[in-house]
């Protein structure tokens, strides 16, 4: 396994795209501290503020405001159409922005030294076809400017992680979708690059292949690389993901931990005996109830409350038979945050 | 290795592994030898004069070259067309501009692929169709240097122009555009001749607005000029009636001025193309 990464050089200083006052401040780096001890604190891996993408008719993205710090494996979520993409490509120079400020390792989003930092999987991934894989990641550690030493190495390597060793030598144009997604990932992670941007990274993917990938984005956050990790698929960043922002109609709609996505409030199923009816009335502090099924359902309740629930059941004289809590999903919350619950 | 040297390599290896050069290269022999044939029997006929032979010569591999120059501007216009809009169409570009690299960069890495390409085709061929010529006929034109540079010049206007359109345009769209564009320009000067000879201004005006706004005509001028024989056969030719307005003909070089003008227009459309793909979303 390798080392986890240190703290990058000195940050750059942040400038404004428009020449007016940038609305970031400047990423901290190289600070010490007050009692002395010496510290390199840097810049999030991705900061925006109100970022802001309108076409003549239409809004891609209305304020996107977001950090994602270094090391992190960070789910961006949304519907389609949500403004995700244009995300990405904003912070990767590949479009540009109408509106607010975007910080990418410490530069302004797009700078093209920075680029050499950043390895991209796009959306819709595909490479020069008359090439071999083996030449095309030999490509990319030429524009990578890497040590024309390591290229073969390298190339080698990467075919290798993504499972393409075999068909290293074969022409890109005869690779299935999932191979060439494959063979993407492989060419976003040369140059060992500090910040990884995946944008569906498993659209092309069997359920294997999917496993490999989320292998792969362990891996990368086991030697301190951040991803960030553009999907719809809530079950990748489930999987995945460190915290995770939802985003509709071009806005962030919320963030945080999966935890605290997901939130606290949960629902438990039980089966009571010994109790006259309308015992629960006693206990709607605990949460909304109701019955289904021969099942007192009890929606709304802290999880941490649930061992309380139970001894003032068991104190009223029931008999519990049954206790099952069901934890809200995330695709419960996605939903609910869409409104579409 | 810059990264405008990495995109040229690219271009000119993809038109190499697509059968590109090889294709142009074969059909151009071919052509080259047929035309070895017709100049030898053209050459070595005993039912014309000899003084009408060596006014045949020039004219006939005028007409070959000409051919070439077709071929020279139709490869720069196809092979420029799909250069930018097609890898953004399919996505191949956005991987490559997600690097370290600037838009200028991968655009001019561009155009020095596909110059390249075009100039290898316009010298190998001019060159090697005026050897054989001279090989089989004796007929040498006075500057087969300035000949190839013209074709060449011809050729980079037309796909400087072409990559431009292709930074905004689709593949399709810019093809046509290039093609029909070199075909309008080429009838314009005929058009602009025949306005000489018959001394009608307005149409002297449509080819010479015409040589302006797309100098491809008057670079081919140029090649013209210098594939004719110098001497009294160029006298004559100019001499005879309505030889201003024969396409296939030029009374003299275009002037410096000229030549300035196109090296100040090829500037403005290759900035321009710049600038436009350096704006564009991929």
């Amino acid at each position: 396994m390798l080392p986890a990464r240190s703290a990058d050089g000195p940050a750059r200083s942040p400038g404004s795209r428009s020449g007016s006052a940038p609305l970031i401040d400047p990423p901290a780096a190289d600070l010490v501290t007050a009692s002395g001890d010496s510290r390199v604190l840097v810049s999030p891996a991705i900061h925006t503020i109100e970022l802001r993408k309108a076409y003549r008719h239409t809004v891609a993205l209305e304020a996107l405001s977001l950090t994602v710090e270094r090391g992190e494996i960070f789910g961006f979520l949304g519907p389609n159409g949500a403004g995700k993409t244009t995300a990405v490509k904003l912070l990767l120079g590949l479009a540009h922005p109408t509106g607010g400020e975007a910080m990418v390792l410490g530069s302004p989003a797009g700078d093209v030294e920075t680029r050499r930092r950043i390895g991209y999987l796009p959306e819709l991934f595909r490479f020069q076809g008359w090439l071999t894989a083996r030449e095309v990641l030999l490509l990319h550690c030429r524009l990578l400017k890497l040590p024309s030493s390591r290229w073969a190495v390298l190339a080698r390597e990467a075919l290798s992680t993504v499972g393409l060793s075999e068909r290293g030598d074969d022409k890109v144009a005869g690779f299935s979708k999932g191979m060439q997604q494959r063979l993407g990932l492989g060419v976003a992670l040369l140059g060992d690059p500090e910040l990884v941007v995946l944008d569906e990274p498993t659209s092309a993917l069997d359920p294997i292949g999917r496993h490999h990938v989320r292998e792969i984005i362990c891996a990368l956050r086991s030697r301190g690389t951040t991803v960030f990790l553009n999907t719809h698929l809530l079950e990748e960043v489930e999987h995945v993901c460190d915290r995770a922002a939802v985003i509709d109609r071009g806005q962030t709609i919320a963030s945080g931990t999966l935890a605290e996505l997901v939130g606290t409030q949960a629902s438990v199923r039980l089966q009571v005996s010994g109790l006259q009816a309308g015992w629960w009335d006693g206990l709607s502090g605990f949460g909304a109830w109701a019955v289904e099924d021969g099942w007192f359902v009890v929606t709304g309740i802290e999880e941490a409350k649930v061992p309380d629930l139970v001894r003032a059941i068991v104190e009223l004289g029931g008999r519990i038979a049954a206790v099952v809590p069901e934890h809200k999903s995330l695709e419960d919350r996605f939903l609910e945050l869409l409104g579409q619950s | 290795m810059t990264p405008t040297l990495i995109i040229a390599r690219l271009t000119v290896r993809e038109a190499v592994r697509r059968k590109l050069v090889a294709v142009l290269l074969v059909l151009s022999l071919a052509t080259v030898g047929l035309s070895a044939w017709g100049f030898d029997r053209l050459a070595h006929t005993h039912s014309v004069t000899s003084g009408e032979v060596e006014i045949a010569l020039p004219q006939a591999l005028i007409l070959f070259m000409f051919m070439f120059s077709f071929v020279v501007a139709l490869s720069a216009s196809a092979i420029a067309s799909p250069a930018v809009s097609a890898e953004v169409e399919s996505g191949v570009l956005q991987t490559v501009a997600a690097r370290p690299i600037r838009r200028s960069e991968i655009l001019v890495g561009k155009w020095l692929g596909l110059a390249l390409l075009v100039a290898g085709y316009s010298i190998i061929v001019a060159v090697l169709e005026m050897l054989v010529v001279d090989a089989v006929s004796g007929f040498l034109p006075p500057n087969p240097v300035a000949v190839a540079v013209y074709l060449f010049a011809e050729g980079a206007v037309l796909l400087t122009l072409v990559l431009a359109i292709s930074t905004r345009l689709a593949t399709l769209a810019t093809g046509v555009i290039g093609v029909a564009l070199f075909g309008a320009g080429w009838l314009a000067g005929v058009v602009g001749s025949l306005g000489t000879t018959f001394k009608i201004p307005a149409l002297r005006v449509v080819g010479d607005v015409a040589r302006y706004v797309l100098p491809t005509d008057g670079l081919w001028h140029g090649a013209i000029y210098y594939l004719e024989p110098s001497g009294f056969v160029s006298q004559r030719l100019a001499e005879e009636v309505g030889a201003g307005g024969n396409p296939f003909f030029a009374l003299s070089p275009p002037s410096w001025p000229y030549l300035l003008y196109a090296a100040i227009w090829f500037l403005i459309v290759f900035a321009t193309g710049v600038v436009s793909f350096s704006r564009r979303e991929l």
